[in-house]
């Protein structure tokens, strides 16, 4: 094909003086930020290497995960520590609307597709109702999270989440009885007494707090065995 | 060769002087027409295929009522097919138009064999029509971008390399220009990069005609994938139109091209990087972290590679503004280029961990990419056939006012689909990772994150319906151009004197301006190099040229292989991680035909936010047997990494049926037909044994598969009906049924990991005794 035999304007870079099917180019050098930046991210690379595959700890995947998983949970459960599964703690966090809100958070996350986001049943059965198939007590909602029920038809949880989330998922689902859903599915299984007040548990914790204020050096070890099996309310708590 | 007899003649002038006699030759235009035509056609089809996604997400019912036809047109099966169909059928046929056309004027030579040329442009469109037919009927390897099955990767294979490649290299043989130009080197790397990335991740083991599994499993699969599937992007949809864009634009600007020094250093050092960026498809995953870090640092050192592209074509067009106003063709090439740009800084942005952590698995990705095969191939393609309409059928334009409209309405269009797309990524990622002040999920249920973002997918689909008509403008252009053309085209003679082979020195240039100052001799010879003289003699050795680019992609490639293959610590095996049982590898290929892997990542990253939503992050060894590896690139849904346990299986019933049944508003479209559809029993043999012929440790399952796979769709029948649920679907019993073996499936993901290794009486009272049975209970749930 033709050559170009444009005129080449005396301020034009020079040419490299060839043509390919009349494309020619310019003998432009290399733009300097181009250059400069393309050292610079080489440069980069050669620093980031070492600084996280030396094998210095805290630097890998791995090991932040596991602080920040760490923080996340100081951030969670610190005010509380970790939960002692039994029935006072059941009703004393389902009684603390803040606790509630975090229960109903990790139930949003994994029941509501079963038990509707307002419990009222899905697959799974009402839980606003008086009426259960598996719960004869409050300590039984803690049980059938862990274990699961009806031949897997609700599943076990215990390895899904930790402790106190089984616990505060627990006593979320057992506030939600008596509420009023928007569609309730019909009851099913037995009417159960309701749920103990929190007066009962408070006596015993204001007793147990006034003899540990007595006697610092008496552990609850020597507390007396109750019919709700209470084992111990950490003294940092307030309650 | 053009390279085979040395000359002993090294006197000035005398690679001038190497030439034979004079040569006649015609250029062959009928073949650049077809591949033309058959973009247009293929960009209308891809384009309305990626509309009808679209609105599948918005409306995920949409096509249920027609009934059996309505299974093969969810969005799980058409995604694919519209990925496929605009990378290969659109994209593809218009590298190829570009290739075909420019390469023979390039090298002053028609192309070297016009059979292969008609073998490659009807094998391929075959290829694609195959790809249209098998993808809707869930025929699928499931490896996003390789979706096709193995005999159509043979054909791919076949027609790439024997007729496509062959021709265009020995067009580069016979040619009768000495120097090859930089759009040729884009060729070159395309042609052997692609091959090798497509037969080396397309490595299977075949269970009959239609079905396969990966020889890489887990981690190595998600590996070479996305070696595979970054470089489809590199070597695809890049070099390609970086070698379109390096022919056509000074050709429409009639401009000198900016700079030749930064064409070679642009094109070494992309080819050369890009081929190790892969891994960054997976940070966080369960692939070794090295390999995420080398992803992340060649990702940012590609940038300025990329950008010396951008910059060659852009400030070609200096002197060149005043026609940009003009001519449509030069604004589809500034907008495209424009878009490359972009999409060239993000791809090293969105590269880099801690970003990637947030858009990651969001919408996101879609945008960007959108940016990229929208702004950068749509708009260089539109551009070059503008360009070649009016010169392939020698006539005017019909409309250049349409072409215009075309640029405009097209422009507009990508807009309004990335920017709501870009806000409903950042609004995803931010809503899944968001805690509040005592560190817990803000959005715990997942379907309140899909749903605040439907507004963005309804207004994407607008953007989507005017990029799609500036598409059919063309398509009328084109047409009426063609309407028009002569009774008879024009093929007029050129002339040139034949190439005689040379292998002498590269003749000096312009002297150089350091001769006889007083520079050190090392000076000198640095001032040399620079001149890149070396370089030149390099482009006028195709065969030299083509092995250099192979090494320089080969070697970057085996650096990241060889220790990810070799090293068995990069891969922890779990003691406790067994492979399917006969119903669950049925239920597992169930879900790999359904295209579950477009909407359900299984692939929990090491971040608080996401172990609290979906439970342990994933581990190496936990998809030893997954063949292909399902990790998925997109969450639509919600994860399924730890599915199983999770759902009953009743649950998992009524969702197939309808899943707004148990999860109001959600956007997955009904399965009605798994609940209809029987399994095939039989076939289990085969693809147990495959699997066992690829390492799974199979026994009794060898000889017993189909009553094995029988007895625990039994079980999980039970279940069902234990919960609530029927025993005969229409006139289908549960336990035959295609969704029981999909529900063994989903019930047995993730659960292996907390599996007790051995049967210890001391482990936990509750667990269930040990033994087989253990296999048969955690499996069914």
């Amino acid at each position: 094909m033709t050559t170009d035999s444009r005129p080449t304007d005396p301020n034009e870079p020079p040419l490299v003086g060839h043509s390919f099917d009349g494309i020619q180019e310019y003998d432009n050098p290399l733009p300097g930020w181009w250059k400069w930046l393309f050292v610079g991210t080489i440069v980069f690379s050669l620093l980031y290497w070492p600084f996280f595959h030396s094998g210095a700890p805290g630097r890998s995947i791995e090991e932040r995960f596991s602080i920040a998983q760490a923080e996340n949970m100081r951030l969670q459960f610190a005010e509380i520590g970790e939960l002692k599964p039994n029935e006072e703690t059941l009703v004393r966090m389902m009684n603390d609307p803040g606790w509630v809100k975090v229960g109903e958070s990790i139930y949003r996350g994994n029941c509501a597709s079963c038990h509707g986001i307002d419990g009222g049943g899905v697959v799974g059965p009402n839980l606003a109702d008086d009426h259960y198939k598996n719960v004869r007590d409050i300590s039984d909602i803690l049980r059938i999270v862990q274990v699961g029920a009806a031949a897997g038809a609700m599943p076990a949880w215990q390895n899904r989440l930790q402790l106190n989330e089984q616990i505060l998922v627990s006593s979320f689902v057992a506030s939600l009885r008596g509420t009023t859903p928007a569609s309730p599915k019909p009851a099913e299984g037995n009417v159960i007494p309701p749920w103990p007040s929190m007066i009962e548990f408070e006596t015993e914790a204001e007793a147990e707090a006034a003899e540990a204020e007595m006697d610092p050096l008496l552990t609850t070890e020597a507390e007396p065995v109750t019919a709700t099996q209470i084992e111990d309310v950490p003294a940092s708590d307030g309650s | 060769m053009a390279v085979a007899v040395p000359q002993a003649d090294h006197g000035t002038g005398s690679l001038e002087a190497s030439v034979g006699e004079v040569e006649t030759y015609q250029y062959n235009d009928g073949i650049t027409r077809m591949f033309v035509i058959a973009t247009v056609a293929w960009g209308v089809i891809a384009m309305t295929v990626g509309l009808t996604v679209a609105i599948l997400m918005v409306l995920p019912k949409l096509f249920y009522e027609l009934g059996p036809l309505g299974e093969l047109l969810t969005f799980g099966r058409l995604r694919p097919l519209h990925t496929n169909a605009t990378i290969f059928a659109f994209a593809g046929n218009a590298i190829f138009a570009a290739i075909y056309y420019s390469t023979q004027r390039l090298c002053k030579c028609r192309m070297w064999s016009d059979t292969l040329g008609l073998l490659h442009f009807w094998g391929w469109q075959l290829i694609i029509v195959a790809a249209a037919v098998t993808l809707p009927l869930g025929i699928t390897q499931s490896k996003e971008y390789a979706e096709l099955e193995w005999p159509i990767d043979i054909a791919i294979a076949v027609v790439w390399v024997g007729f496509f490649g062959v021709n265009f290299l020995m067009t580069l043989v016979t040619r009768r220009e000495r120097h090859m130009y930089v759009a040729l080197w884009f060729y070159i790397a395309t042609v052997v990069t692609v091959a090798l990335l497509h037969v080396f991740n397309n490595l299977v083991v075949p269970v009959g005609w239609f079905k396969s599994y990966s020889i890489y499993a887990g981690v190595q699969d998600a590996f070479m994938q996305w070696w595979y599937g970054h470089n489809a992007v590199a070597f695809f949809l890049t070099t390609p139109f970086l070698g379109l864009m390096y022919y056509f634009l000074p050709k429409a600007a009639e401009r000198p091209v900016f700079s030749y020094k930064l064409s070679i250093l642009h094109f070494w050092s992309l080819v050369f990087i890009y081929i190790w960026a892969g891994p960054h498809h997976l940070h966080y995953t369960a692939l070794p972290e090295w390999a995420s870090t080398m992803g992340m640092l060649f990702s940012l050192m590609l940038w300025m590679p990329s950008w010396g592209g951008m910059i060659n074509g852009l400030l070609t067009l200096r002197g060149a503004w005043h026609k940009v106003a003009t001519d449509p063709v030069l604004k589809f090439f500034v907008v495209g280029i424009t878009f490359y740009g972009m999409a060239t800084f993000e791809g090293p942005l969105l590269s880099i961990k801690s970003i990637n952590a947030l858009s990651h698995y969001t919408d996101w990705t879609i945008a960007h990419v959108h940016s990229g095969a929208l702004g950068w191939n749509g708009m260089m393609t539109f551009g070059m056939i503008y360009w070649l309409l009016p010169r392939l059928f020698q006539t005017k334009l019909w409309s250049v006012r349409m072409a215009t409209w075309h640029f405009w309405v097209g422009t507009v269009g990508i807009l309004v689909y990335i920017i709501p797309i870009y806000a409903a990524g950042l609004t995803q990622g931010l809503m899944w990772r968001e805690m509040d002040e005592t560190g817990r999920l803000v959005y715990p249920d997942f379907l309140e994150t899909v749903q605040t973002i439907i507004p963005h997918w309804t207004i994407r689909i607008f953007g989507g319906a005017l990029f799609l008509s500036g598409v059919v403008m063309l398509a009328i252009n084109t047409l009426m151009t063609w309407m028009s053309r002569p009774a008879v085209y024009e093929n007029p003679t050129y002339s040139a004197p034949r190439l005689l082979p040379y292998n002498g020195p590269e003749p000096a240039g312009k002297p150089s301006p350091l001769e006889g100052k007083p520079v050190l001799e090392f000076g000198k010879k640095v001032d040399q190099f620079a001149r890149m003289d070396w370089h030149r003699s390099w482009e006028r050795l195709p065969v030299k040229f083509t092995v250099l680019t192979l090494g320089a992609v080969v070697v970057a490639s085996l650096f990241e292989m060889i220790p990810t293959f070799l090293i068995r610590s990069n891969v922890p095996t779990i003691a406790s991680v067994k492979p399917y049982t006969p119903l669950e590898l049925a239920g597992r290929d169930i879900y790999v035909s359904e295209g579950c892997y477009n909407c359900h990542s299984q692939m929990i990253r090491p971040i608080v936010a996401e172990t609290k939503r979906y439970g342990d992050y994933s581990k190496p060894g936990e998809s030893v047997y997954d063949r292909p590896f399902q990790w998925g690139s997109r969450r639509i849904g919600p994860d399924l990494a730890r599915e199983g346990g999770r759902q009953s299986s009743f649950w998992h019933w009524v969702h197939f049926e309808d899943p707004e049944q148990v999860s109001p508003k959600s956007v997955m479209p009904i399965y009605e037909h798994l609940l209809v559809n029987e399994l095939d029993f039989k076939q289990i043999t085969d693809r147990v044994r495959a699997a066992h012929f690829l390492g799974a440790p199979y026994d009794r399952e060898l000889e017993e598969a189909p009553e094995m796979a029988r007895r625990q769709a039994e079980e999980i029948a039970a279940e069902i009906v234990s919960q609530g649920g029927p025993v005969k679907y229409g006139d289908t019993l549960v336990m035959n049924t295609q969704a029981v073996a999909l529900i063994a499936y989903l019930q047995r993901l993730g659960v292996d990991l907390n599996r007790p290794v051995t049967p210890e009486p001391v482990a936990e009272p509750d667990a269930a005794p040990a033994g087989e049975d253990v296999e048969v209970e955690v499996g069914g749930g």
